[in-house]
């Protein structure tokens, strides 16, 4: 072992990085941006605000708490608010439907029987069951204001509180839904985002370094028939992907115990309200933007290592601001601009209302979505075609 | 009578990049059916020059024209072979599917066209074999090959028989004197002398100008050398070790 070898080994490493600029701004500079940005999302966040939609069956006295509900929650002090009041159970579960609120609390004709009968009454409450974090954080809220609200009754009527059991309902999935249904859309839409990204980009780079791209453009190809040939090129191994990535999310094959070999299942088997294909079609949308948005990018490569240096800076941002783990709705308002100008937004939110709320094309924002998704890969198809240098067209 | 119309025709032909002049001024002019040599040390200018006919640099300043069409002109590019300095084939595909794809962008889809330049280029048994797979000389002749695939009136080869052996090398240059007297007008940039005697013209460049032009014999007779490295020494001005004839040494 020479010591002398392995220092030159290291320095060697060390002069390289000297020039290379980009790589220290990785090392250095991204980390703190990708932090700062994670500390910015979670610090700034803003807070949740419960809109509480009421149904009383339980008469005058109902109305009572409805109003003891409403009257404390006026202005929102403690991020819960009772917006409204609806006829029915199912109208309240039209209007969370059409989120016009958060959670419905619908008090039962049997409330006061119940009451008077010394049992503790129930209340059902109703939630979207899109996102069981928020519908736990909501219903937190509620438990909370009821115990204030139903202290404040007892005291004023000379009784003693009583807390009422709760029954749950979801308007979309079930009630027994998890994070791995909630975040299913999400997977169907980032990775195949990230790796369509990354196998376009390299092969892309490949070709404008190997000198393949020079000797593409010394034929009569256009730039625009170079970049449309990548678009199916690739959109067709992107498609294929999408699909693989469909029916695993969704499927759910068990498989039984074979001699030592225990039962398991292939595929995750997650809910979904909606339609496989509209999903598809969205998930083949975002991933042709990908694919020119990898051959954009690496113009600005000039190796491998360059194409994976862009991953935090494009990829992982998209995923801290693009509805995936926090609302958008809910990011300051510097980036909930930004989310807005990143495809992952349209995506998520759209996959989230097909395979969560079962919308279709009907749905006036799941078209608006596919409309920005559409015409954000066209954007980049225009991009990647700027960046092929030729002096011809 | 007229005479015919020049393969190739630069006026006052300049590019630069930055604050380098890579191409300074250069007026030439190719007749159909000769085979031209470029010849000039690396940084000379030559792959400039070939680049700015092959309609993938445009020229600052001065115009220049094949077949004569002023370039870069898209629809002209058809009409051009061009073989880069590097060897510039898809890895991953086989010899017959890199020759099938330039193919397709040149507008032919004959198989026969395929079978011809692999024939030429010795490469049939290794249709199959994938180019990364392949000896950097038959990459070589495999990147020729795909400039040759459909039968180009110009012909732009930028150091064409670097690493391809004597043998192989003979019959290259065979395949060109055929194309030549088949009308096609051949430019082969190189930095080395030894194939000059090949061509039937050369172009001498150092420092992105023409130093001299002529047959090989013809240059020989002027620099009065036996030999043409030592005749390029004579045209840029330098002594046998390559100083500056005039001035002392700095």
């Amino acid at each position: 072992m020479s010591a002398i070898r392995v220092l030159a080994v290291a320095r060697r490493i060390a002069q390289g990085f000297r020039r290379d600029e980009r790589t220290l701004g990785l090392i250095f500079v991204v980390p703190i941006v990708v932090t700062a940005l994670l500390g910015w999302v979670i610090r700034d966040q803003k807070d949740l605000m419960v809109q509480v939609v009421m149904v009383n069956e339980a008469g005058a006295p109902g109305q009572r708490i409805v109003d003891a509900l409403t009257a404390a929650t006026v202005g929102a002090p403690d991020g819960i608010e009772v917006i409204a009041t609806a006829e029915t159970a199912d109208a309240a579960r039209a209007a969370l439907r059409d989120s016009n609120g958060d959670i419905a609390v619908i008090l039962p004709s049997s409330l006061i029987d119940d009451t008077l009968a010394g049992r503790r009454p129930h209340l059902l409450v109703i939630t979207p069951g899109t996102d069981p974090a928020q519908d736990g954080a909501a219903l937190g809220a509620l438990q909370g204001l009821m115990v204030t609200v139903a202290g404040q009754l007892g005291a004023a009527s000379g009784g003693v509180a009583v807390i009422p059991v709760i029954d749950r309902e979801t308007v979309f999935l079930s009630a027994d839904a998890d994070t791995l249904d909630v975040l299913a859309p999400v997977f169907l839409a980032y990775f195949g985002y990230f790796f369509v990204f990354m196998l376009t980009g390299i092969s892309f780079l490949r070709e404008r370094v190997g000198g393949t791209l020079e000797r593409l453009l010394a034929t009569p190809v256009s730039r625009a028939e170079i970049v449309l040939g990548y678009s199916l090129g690739f959109g067709f191994f992107a498609t294929i992907q999408v699909i693989v990535l469909t029916l695993f999310i969704l499927a759910g094959l068990d498989v039984p115990s074979i001699g030592p070999l225990p039962a398991f299942t292939i595929g995750l088997d997650v809910q979904s309200a909606g339609s496989p294909l509209i999903a598809f079609l969205i998930a083949v949308l975002l991933s042709l933007g990908s694919v020119n948005l990898g051959i954009f990018l690496s113009t600005f490569a000039r190796t491998e290592l360059q194409i994976i240096q862009f991953i935090p800076l494009v990829i992982v941002p998209q995923g801290l601001l693009g509805g995936i783990f926090w609302p958008v709705d809910r990011l300051p308002d510097v980036l909930q601009v930004v989310a807005h100008a990143l495809p992952m937004t349209y995506a998520v939110d759209a996959l989230k209302a097909v395979m969560l709320r079962g919308a279709d094309l009907a749905d006036a924002t799941v078209r608006l979505d596919i409309f920005v998704l559409a015409g954000i890969a066209a954007l980049f198809v225009v991009l990647a075609g700027a960046t092929i240098k030729r002096e011809v067209a | 009578m007229t005479a015919p119309a020049p393969a190739v025709q630069a006026v006052g032909l300049h590019k630069t990049f930055g604050s380098v002049q890579a191409v300074d001024g250069i007026d030439l002019t190719l007749a159909a059916g000769r085979i031209y040599g470029l010849l000039g040390p690396n940084g000379s200018g030559k792959t400039t020059f070939i680049r700015m006919l092959a309609g993938l640099a445009r020229p600052t300043a001065g115009t220049a024209r094949v077949l004569g069409t002023l370039v870069p002109n898209r629809s002209l590019l058809a009409r051009i072979g061009y073989m880069p300095q590097a060897e510039a084939v898809y890895p991953e595909l086989s010899v017959q599917e890199n020759l099938a794809f330039f193919a397709r962008l040149e507008g032919r889809t004959d198989r026969a066209a395929v079978d011809l330049v692999l024939d030429l280029v010795d490469l049939a048994d290794r249709r199959e074999t994938p180019a990364m797979h392949l000896s950097g000389g038959m990459r070589r002749r495999l990147s020729l090959a795909c400039a040759l695939i459909h039968e180009p009136a110009v012909l732009l080869l930028d150091e064409p028989t670097v690493g391809v052996d004597p043998a192989l090398r003979a019959q290259f240059w065979a395949h060109f004197r055929r194309l030549a007297a088949g009308g096609t007008t051949i430019l082969v940039a190189s930095h080395v002398m030894d194939e000059a005697d090949r061509c039937d013209e050369l172009v001498f460049v150092r420092s992105g100008r023409v130093l001299a032009r002529g047959t090989a014999t013809e240059i020989r007779q002027r620099a009065g050398t036996a030999d043409l490295e030592a005749a390029f020494l004579h045209h840029a001005g330098l002594d046998a070790e390559g100083r500056p004839l005039a001035g002392p040494l700095r």
